[in-house]
C-alpha cells in the first residue's frame, strides 16, 4: 500500500474541505479522481505531499504519516513524488533542461549524472530540441510536458497531476493523458485530478467522484455524463 | 555533499544575477552605514591610545623624609612590593633623583648649585601598579594607606586628572560598543528588508525547490549567503572607504588606522548581522508551501 487515508478531515476555519475520507492506493495503480471545482481535489493532493497536514484522522504516503512527519523527513517523502500542476508551474528564468534538472540538483546528484538522466528524458519525450529554450517560448503543451519530465526525473513511485488538462485545448490533453498512461505502464502510481474523466478510456483506471469534501466510490459513468 | 553545494552556491549566484542592480545599491547602503562606524571607531582607537598611555603612567610617587636612611628607605620599598596591586616599587635615592633632575633639564642644573650643597632633592619610591588598580577609587585608596606608613613625607599620584580619565575610557569603550549595536542592528534589518524582497520575488522558486524534494536549508542557503556576502563585502568596502580616507587626512592630522584586530571585529560584525539580517528575512518571507 503506497496511499492510505484514514478517516481524513481537512477543515478550514470552519468550512470542511475535506470530511472522513478513506482511501488507498497501491503500488502503480491509475487513479481518477474527478469532482467539480472547490470538491477538494488540491487539497487531497497537498495532503498527499504533506504540504498541508489534515485536522483530524491520518494520512501515511510510502512509510510517512502525517502525525509523526517531521520537517526533515519531507524532503525524502517529496523525492519519491512527482507532482504536476493545471498552470505548469515552471521557473521562468531557467531552461527546459535547467527546470527538468531541479529535482536531480537539489538531491545532490552530479552533474554528470543529471545530464546523462536529463539528456535521456528529454529525448524519451521528444523534448530534446527544446532543451536550452525557456519557458514562454513554448506551447502550452510543450510546457506541461516539460512539467511532467520533471516529475518524473528522479523516478518516482507516484506521479500527482492535479488537472494537468485544465489549461490546454483537447487535442494536446489528449497527448498529455497518453503520456501519464505510458507512465502508469512502466510502473508508477498516477493520481490524475480532473473535470473530465471521460478523458481516460473505461477499464483503464480506478475512478473516484469527489464533491463538496466527500468521497463517493465507485461511481458510474452515467453520472458523468450529467456533469 | 559537494555537488549539494556548489548547486546551492549556483542557486545564490542565480539569485544575485537576478536583481544585480539592488544587491549593488544595498552593498552601498551598507558600506556607507559602516564607514560612519568605521570613521568614529578610527577617532576612539586614536583617543584610546593617548588616554591608556596617559593611563599606563598611572603610578604613585612616594617622597620621603630626609632623616630616612637607605636601609630604612629600601625595607619601605620591600614592605610596598607586597601590598596588593603593586606591580613593581622603584627606590630613588637623592643622589639619583638629583642625576636625572640635571639630565632632564640641563639648563636648570644651575638651579641645584644655586640653592647649596646642603640643598638635596627628596629621596622617593615610585610603585607602579597592575593596570587592575590604575583606577581613581583604587589608586587614592592604596595612596591613603602608604601615605600613614612611617617615614613617608608626602605622596603624589594623579589626584587631579585620574577620575576623569577613568571614566573617559570608560564612555570611550561604552560608545564603541553602542554605536556597534545601533550599526549591527539596523544592518540586520536592511539585510532582513533586502532578503524578504528577494524571497517574495522567488517565491515560485521557493515553492517548486521544496514540492521538489529540496531539503530546507538547500532552500535557504541561497538566502543566508546574501545576507552573509552583502555584510562582509559591505563592511570590508567601508574599511577600504575610510582607509581611503585615513590616509589622505594622515598628514595633516597624524593618526593610525585600525589594527588588525579591529579590522577583523568590523568584517565579524558584518557578517553576522549579515546574517542574522537574511534569518529575520527568510522567517518572515519564506511561506509553506501551497497549491
Ligand atoms: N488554504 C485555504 N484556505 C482556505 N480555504 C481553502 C484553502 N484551500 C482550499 N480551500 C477551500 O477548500 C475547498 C476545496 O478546495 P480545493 O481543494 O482547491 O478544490 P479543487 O481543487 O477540487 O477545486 C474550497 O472551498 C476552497 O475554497
Ligand atoms: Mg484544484
Amino acid at each position: 500500500m503506497l496511499i492510505s487515508f484514514q478517516n481524513v478531515s481537512r477543515f478550514y476555519n470552519d468550512w470542511p474541505a475535506l470530511e472522513n475520507i478513506e482511501l488507498t492506493v497501491e503500488p502503480g495503480e491509475f487513479l481518477v479522481i474527478s469532482g467539480p471545482s472547490g470538491a477538494g481535489k488540491t487539497t487531497l493532493f497537498r495532503l498527499i505531499w504533506m504540504g498541508d497536514l489534515p485536522t483530524s484522522g491520518l494520512v501515511e504516503v510510502s512509510g510517512y504519516r502525517s502525525d509523526r512527519i517531521r520537517k526533515g523527513d519531507l524532503s525524502s517523502l517529496r523525492r519519491k513524488l512527482g507532482i504536476v500542476f493545471q498552470d505548469f508551474r515552471l521557473l521562468s528564468e531557467r531552461t527546459v533542461f535547467d527546470n527538468v534538472a531541479l529535482p536531480l540538483q537539489v538531491a545532490g546528484y552530479s552533474p554528470r549524472a543529471v545530464r546523462k538522466r536529463v539528456f535521456s528524458l528529454l529525448a524519451e519525450m521528444e523534448l530534446n530540441h527544446r532543451r536550452s529554450s525557456y519557458p514562454h517560448e513554448l506551447s502550452g503543451g510543450e510546457q506541461q510536458r516539460v512539467a511532467i519530465a520533471r516529475a518524473m526525473v528522479a523516478h518516482p513511485v507516484i506521479l500527482l497531476a492535479d488537472e494537468p488538462t485544465g489549461n490546454l485545448d483537447p487535442d494536446v490533453s489528449k497527448h498529455v493523458i497518453e503520456l501519464l498512461l505510458e507512465i502508469n505502464r512502466t510502473g508508477t502510481a498516477v493520481i490524475l485530478a480532473t473535470h473530465d474523466p471521460r478523458q481516460i478510456p473505461a477499464g483503464t483506471a480506478r475512478y473516484l467522484y469527489l464533491d463538496r469534501g466527500h468521497l463517493a466510490n465507485p461511481v458510474s459513468w452515467d453520472g458523468y455524463n450529467q456533469l | 555533499m559537494i555537488h549539494f553545494l556548489k548547486a546551492s552556491l549556483h542557486e545564490g549566484l542565480l539569485n544575485i544575477r537576478e536583481k544585480l542592480g539592488s544587491f549593488l545599491v544595498t552593498l552601498l547602503m551598507v558600506s556607507l552605514s559602516f564607514m560612519v562606524f568605521d570613521i568614529f571607531l578610527v577617532v576612539s582607537w586614536n583617543v584610546g591610545t593617548v588616554l591608556s598611555d596617559e593611563q599606563e603612567s598611572v603610578g604613585i610617587e612616594l617622597f620621603l623624609r630626609e632623616d630616612i636612611s637607605e636601609v630604612e628607605a629600601v625595607n619601605l620599598a620591600d614592605l610596598i612590593s607586597v601590598m596588593e596591586g603593586v606591580r613593581s616599587v622603584y627606590y630613588v635615592s637623592s643622589l639619583e633623583a638629583e642625576a636625572v633632575f640635571r639630565a632632564d633639564l640641563p639648563e636648570q642644573a644651575d638651579l641645584l648649585i644655586l640653592l647649596g650643597p646642603q640643598f638635596h632633592l627628596p629621596s622617593s619610591i615610585q610603585i607602579s601598579l597592575h593596570p587592575d588598580y590604575r583606577t581613581s577609587g583604587k589608586v587614592s585608596g592604596l595612596a591613603r594607606t602608604v601615605s600613614g606608613m612611617d617615614g613617608v613625607k608626602d605622596v603624589v599620584y594623579g589626584q587631579e586628572y585620574l577620575p576623569g580619565l577613568t571614566s573617559a575610557v570608560d564612555m570611550m569603550g561604552k560608545l564603541v560598543v553602542l554605536a556597534g549595536l545601533v550599526l549591527a542592528i539596523s544592518l540586520s534589518l536592511i539585510v532582513a528588508n533586502t532578503v524578504r524582497l528577494a524571497v517574495a520575488k522567488r517565491a515560485l522558486t521557493v515553492e517548486i525547490m521544496s514540492i521538489v524534494g529540496a531539503p530546507g536549508w538547500f532552500v535557504r542557503m541561497p538566502f543566508l549567503g546574501e545576507g552573509l556576502v552583502t555584510g562582509i563585502i559591505g563592511s570590508a568596502g567601508s574599511l577600504l572607504l575610510t582607509g581611503v580616507i585615513s590616509s589622505i587626512l594622515s598628514s595633516s592630522i597624524p593618526h593610525d588606522f585600525l589594527p588588525g584586530k579591529w579590522i577583523l571585529l568590523v568584517l565579524l560584525l558584518g557578517a553576522s548581522a549579515g546574517a542574522a539580517g537574511s534569518w529575520i528575512g527568510m522567517r518572515s518571507g519564506i511561506p509553506k508551501p501551497r497549491s
